[in-house]
């Protein structure tokens, strides 16, 4: 079975139309059950594969990179770098690490984690800042594309469009509840559609997948919804065998929805969209990772997965990543 | 009846439009007008007792004259001991202030009891505002809220009543509709029950843009107003100008990042935060007060106002500027943390136990 593939920006590059989310993957039971999700997913035609460096303190990047062994050519490699406004040398230190972590010499793409505050493109644009490192690795040859992501506010990503800087690919929540509030759909999309960049679909089902659980959508209808729009992927998490089994179905049988459809979906989540009670990674910081928080002054979160891994680390338990008790 | 006399319930006629008009042009050009170019609301001494008292101005189109310094509801249910939150009304009340804030949701109810047992004998020196927490909720819960509120405050009436944390995408509308919370500011009004209707919310100038685009006579605007604020997702800029020019009753709050963050944070003194705060064209700058310490401190600079000049103020909004870009000194902005169980449970959101910031 396959699933479509679809042209990456004006790259000349296809890639699956699902994508395979990182953060998901280290939530897996263990370090099989992640191989096994990964090898599945490539032989159910699953070619776009994210990361990121700080997700699961490495973990995700680290079982990706076991999982993608003898592997590597067959599918487009991302992950993100977690400056959060810091500068070009931690970048580029980040980029061997994440490079280490995922065996292999190049990525596909590389972005910007997590520009979600105000100040974030001034940040990134500023002499000494990450722009410098992503041009620098691309031209050395470790990165072939470029982009960046966030989940915060439609203005901060039309701020980072606004720098300039020659991005290949941009990243966004896109989901039936976004069409209607503070709406990337509404106000990014169409900007890059215009200009060719390749749109990097996330947060299909809302994040945690509030709505699925209460009955609003069912799993077809969000993803559908999602991956109908004028994107090149839709990044989904996947940490069981069972939901990558579900999402491949309704990958490999795809049909975009019709314009009508969408709108009905839309009218259908409206009255609930309308005040972001299902798109928490907008209104407060429960999806900004610690590297972020910090970066900024903001207080962590102690409940927070990645900074339970923290603070054990101070344990010294001789693994790169112990466990979390749950 | 002195001047510093609050009478009852009773008709104000509106003040002249073109006068507040004319002072928002000057703001929209300068960006911050400060007090001294403001001639409208002018301090003057209060009429209080006490010693150089806390100075008073005219509080927007209501014909009253308010403190400079407000005292707030919320922190007034915070000492453990309700001995220290009289002690603070009443060692404001002697200073010269004479605006009291509160909430029906402070404490659950806690707040209003206590501002209550306060003001026993010295209601009519008082300024009286708090606010109606439906949260999205119709007007009959709106006047159920009202009652309990003038019993806890033992009062028959509010000097003002304002629609409390308009914060979420959808509370203009939920607010506006028909049968909403709106129509019961309306009613209470004229029901002689509440003398001056308002609104407010800390989260998103946008959304105050839209409450305020409604043809609705809304007396009074309650908004952060701070040094940070000039710069990061600013009322001071895009709301402070829109009040002005109709001339209401602007009550500052959040003049130093809602628990002093821009003060133990190291970024600025109390003192600088306060008189940047005092020193825009507002009537009353609200500051939550929980002990005798932080009330001193507040009342000295009260006391002893004189507005920043426009190049002060210029000044420190450019030393704040970098540290105002993330809003991490603002954090009812860009976070849950300020957002209230109440309106949480009305818009869906887990309660601040689970989801904190």
């Amino acid at each position: 079975m396959s699933i479509p593939m679809r042209g990456f920006g004006k790259t000349g590059v296809q890639i699956s139309a699902l994508g395979l989310g990182g953060h998901h993957l280290g939530d897996a039971k263990d370090q099989d059950t992640a191989i096994k999700i990964v090898h599945e997913a490539i032989d159910g035609g699953i070619t776009f594969f994210d990361n990121c460096w700080e997700y699961n303190r490495g973990k995700s990047e680290s079982w990706m990179g076991k999982a993608l062994r003898g592997k590597r050519e067959k599918v487009f490699l991302m992950t993100k770098v977690c400056t959060h406004g810091r500068d070009a040398a931690l970048a580029m230190e980040m980029l061997e690490q994440s490079l280490n972590r995922l065996h292999t010499d190049h990525l596909d793409l590389w972005q910007i984690h997590g520009v979600a505050f105000d100040n974030d493109p001034e940040l990134f644009i500023r002499p000494n800042g990450a722009a410098e490192a992503l041009a620098k690795a691309k031209e050395q040859g470790k990165v072939r594309f470029l982009g960046f992501t966030g989940h915060k506010a439609p203005h901060i990503h039309l701020q980072m469009l606004d720098t300039g800087f020659p991005f290949d690919a941009v990243q966004m929540p896109l989901n039936p509840f976004d069409a209607t509030f503070q709406s990337f759909e509404q106000q990014v999309l169409p900007r890059l559609n215009q200009r060719g960049l390749a749109v990097i679909g996330m947060k299909p089902l809302t994040g945690k997948g509030e709505p699925l659980k209460k009955g609003i959508l069912t799993p077809d209808q969000a993803l559908r919804y999602a991956m109908s729009l004028p994107v090149s992927t839709t990044i989904t998490g996947m940490e069981k065998l069972d939901v990558l089994h579900q999402n491949l179905r309704i990958a490999q049988n795809f049909q975009p929805l019709s314009p009508q459809e969408m709108d009905s979906i839309r009218e259908q989540c409206r009255s609930l969209a309308a005040d972001g009670r299902f798109e928490h990674y907008k209104g407060s910081l429960q999806f900004d990772n610690p590297e972020a928080r910090w970066a900024h002054h903001y207080p962590i979160d102690p409940e927070q997965k990645e900074v339970k891994e923290m603070l054990l680390e101070t344990t010294n338990t001789g693994r790169p990543y112990p466990e979390v008790p749950s | 009846m002195t001047e510093s006399d609050i009478p009852g319930p009773r008709k104000i006629p509106r003040r002249d439009f073109m006068k507040g008009a004319a002072l928002t042009g000057a703001a929209l050009m300068g960006g911050a007008m400060t007090m001294a170019q403001n001639s409208n609301t002018q301090d003057t001494p209060s009429p209080a007792a006490a010693e150089n008292p806390v100075p008073r101005r005219k509080m927007g189109g209501t014909g009253l004259d308010v403190s400079v310094l407000g005292i707030g509801g919320f922190h007034l249910g915070t000492p453990p001991d309700a001995a220290i939150a009289t002690e603070i009304v009443h060692r404001a009340l002697d200073a010269g202030v004479n605006f009291f804030d509160n909430s029906w949701e402070y404490h659950e109810g806690e707040s209003e009891i206590r501002l209550g047992n306060a003001l026993k004998g010295r209601r009519d020196k008082a300024i009286v505002m708090t606010k109606v927490c439906t949260h999205g909720r119709g007007k009959d819960v709106a006047m159920r809220m009202l009652e309990e509120s003038l019993s806890r405050l033992q009062t028959d009436y509010l000097d003002f009543w304002q629609i409390h944390e308009v914060i979420y995408g959808n509370d203009p509308e939920l607010i506006f509709a028909p049968g909403g919370v709106a129509e019961a500011l309306l009613d209470a009004k004229k029901q002689g029950k509440v003398r001056f209707i308002g609104f407010t919310g800390h989260k998103d100038p946008s959304i105050h843009l839209r409450m305020l685009s409604h043809d609705f006579p809304f007396d009074s605007v309650q908004m952060p107003l701070n040094c940070f604020d000039a710069t990061f997702r600013s009322f001071q800029q895009q709301v402070l100008p829109v009040a002005n020019k109709r001339n209401m009753a602007v009550l500052g709050m959040k003049s130093l990042g809602g628990s002093g963050e821009m003060v133990t944070s190291g970024s600025i003194l109390p003192e600088e935060g306060l008189r940047y705060a005092m020193s825009l064209p507002v009537s009353t700058t609200i500051s939550g007060i929980d002990s005798l310490y932080v009330l001193e401190q507040n009342l000295a600079v009260a006391r002893g106002f004189t507005p920043m000049s426009a190049d002060e103020m210029a000044a420190l909004r450019d030393k704040c500027r970098a540290l105002a870009g993330d809003g991490h000194l603002e954090k009812f902005k860009t976070t849950k943390q300020y957002d209230g169980d109440i309106g949480r449970e009305q818009h869906g959101y887990p309660p601040a136990k689970e989801l904190p910031i």
